[in-house]
């Protein structure tokens, strides 16, 4: 059923209006230094019609071992509720959650894959296309933190080199004392640095940094997709955002399951 | 007569190597007892045994196992009582013999009697000790037998498995309610189907926010007041030949019964 309506969203809620660059959550591990926006996106965007319909939609793929909280950090974020009760993910599912920054409409879909070995061919067949790869592991199980580069790996090679911003986020920061933490972190940080990642600590269960997290991922990604649209429409002088949300959210979608359906064979 | 019973005596007595056997318990010589036949130098009426012999003779003719049918049989088969009935025969025909006048010849025979005896006795061990091993060689072959056969199920079971099986299979229990049995691509189109589905829904949620927003009024989506919305098909009523397709819309048309 293609809808071929004009898609009139609602406005975003407050929390999800970003018009400041937000801060890493260490410089140890970060992507980027700068706490504003690029002088080329934020001219682009004053030239916007802002409120009009949506501009872009950038995909994340979040991936890291069951049950180190992939699911409850998507879910205390786009939801902002907390599940104490384990629910294995069954293969994937997804969130979409609409921004708006600097004023222009943007929207970040959220792919939770299934850390379960036996589901692993069928998440791996959205890896596709992630223009932000979040690498998950708890920070209650340093294993899990071994595990992220390999993860990583397979999520990197269905995509273009140096085409996904990475993240590394230890989850579970109630469970651990701050000095655990802390000596865990030193570690992650590393890893992060080994991965070009930034890194965070959050909790899905008291919320703490989630919030922080998404906001940060969804301007870099925001950032970013606006450099790549300018460079590609400079000279045509497109007016950026001249869109149709559900056809990039539709089209978007079938790109994955046309993923799927290429990747059928490596099962 | 005499002579030919002899002969045949001489060609079972042979293998039993005489002389290399001490004679043990007496069983051959309680026989001579037992079946009445006195030993050489007892006195002993004739009219007597001639009658028994009449007798023994008829019944043997008659069954066709008599006493001297023991020194027709092939020696691996003899049984101890073969070797009574031998020893009963030879008794007899002894007896036979030393019945004559001749004195001379009587003390000869008795002689003889107690060689033929001694022979019986080794008879008569051999045969027993052989006939015991030979009964226990075959309950060991029947317990050999049954322990092959059951080695030989389980090895043809197990044989059968691993074929059937090979590495990197697993056996599936038909009657566990939980067992896996969909398909790998099943799953995948379900997982579509419902990523579609929740694609469709959070649309259809937006246009509802922004319908009760006030967003979009009245006169673009002449439908029910929001707070009717969520009731199934029947508040979609007003809307019947609008123009308009939105996804709210189509659903509650969908639903709406024809």
């Amino acid at each position: 059923m293609k809808t071929t309506l004009l898609h009139v969203v609602p406005p975003v809620s407050r929390d999800r209006i970003i018009s400041h660059f937000p801060k890493w959550y260490t410089p140890e591990a970060c992507l980027q230094f700068k706490d504003h926006f690029h002088a080329q996106v934020r001219s682009a965007c004053q030239r916007q019609n802002i409120g009009a319909v949506g501009l872009k939609i950038s995909k994340v793929v979040v991936v890291g071992d069951l049950y180190v909280g992939k699911t409850s950090l998507i879910n205390r974020f786009c939801k902002d509720v907390f599940d104490r009760d384990y629910k294995a993910t069954i293969g994937v599912d997804f969130e979409i959650e609409r921004f708006e920054i600097a004023g222009v409409p943007y929207s970040l879909q959220i792919w939770d894959t299934a850390g379960q070995e036996k589901f692993k061919c069928i998440a791996s067949a959205y890896y596709r296309g992630a223009e932000i790869v979040i690498t998950v592991f708890d920070l209650a199980d340093i294993q899990t933190l071994d595990h992220t580069k390999q993860w990583l790996e397979d999520a990197l090679r269905e995509n273009e080199p140096g085409s996904s911003f990475i993240f590394l986020v230890g989850t579970k920061k109630d469970l651990v004392s701050t000095a655990a933490c802390e000596r865990t972190e030193l570690d992650a940080i590393r890893f992060a640095n080994e991965m070009q990642a930034e890194y965070w600590s959050v909790s899905a269960k008291t919320g703490e940094n989630v919030k922080e997290f998404f906001s940060r991922v969804a301007a870099l990604a925001f950032e970013k997709s606006m450099l790549m649209e300018l460079e590609k429409s400079n000279g045509r002088m497109t007016q950026i955002g001249a869109g149709n949300l559900i056809n990039i959210e539709r089209s978007s979608l079938e790109a994955s399951e046309t993923n799927q359906q290429d990747n059928l064979s490596c099962c | 007569m005499v002579q030919l019973r002899l002969a045949a005596w001489a060609e079972v007595q042979t293998p039993a190597g005489e002389g290399l056997l001490e004679p043990l318990v007496s069983l051959s010589l309680l026989c001579f007892y037992s079946l009445g036949i006195p030993l050489l130098g007892m006195q002993a009426e004739q009219h007597q045994e001639e009658e028994e012999e009449g007798e023994e003779e008829k019944e043997g003719s008659g069954g066709g196992c008599e006493p001297e049918g023991a020194f027709r049989k092939n020696p691996f088969q003899l049984t101890v009582e073969d070797v009574y009935d031998i020893s009963y025969v030879l008794g007899r025909e002894l007896h036979k013999i030393s019945s004559e006048p001749r004195g001379e010849m009587a003390a000869k025979v008795a002689h003889l009697q107690f060689k033929v005896v001694s022979v019986l006795e080794m008879l008569e061990a051999l045969v027993n000790e052989s006939n015991l091993t030979v009964e226990a060689l075959k309950m060991e072959r029947d317990s050999l037998k049954r322990e092959v056969e059951e080695l030989r199920k389980q090895g043809s079971h197990s044989a059968a498995e691993e074929v059937s099986l090979g590495p990197n299979k697993m056996v599936v229990d038909l009657t566990d309610a939980n067992r896996p049995r969909f398909t790998l691509q099943e799953l995948r189109e379900v997982l579509q189907e419902r990523n579609h589905l929740k694609a469709q829904l959070m649309v259809v949620q937006e246009e509802l926010q922004c319908y009760k927003s006030g967003l979009m009024s009245q006169k673009q989506h002449p439908i029910e007041p929001t707070h009717k919305e969520p009731a199934v098909g029947s508040a979609s009523g007003s809307s019947t030949g609008s123009e308009e397709k939105t996804i709210v819309k189509r659903l509650f048309a969908f639903k709406r019964p024809r």
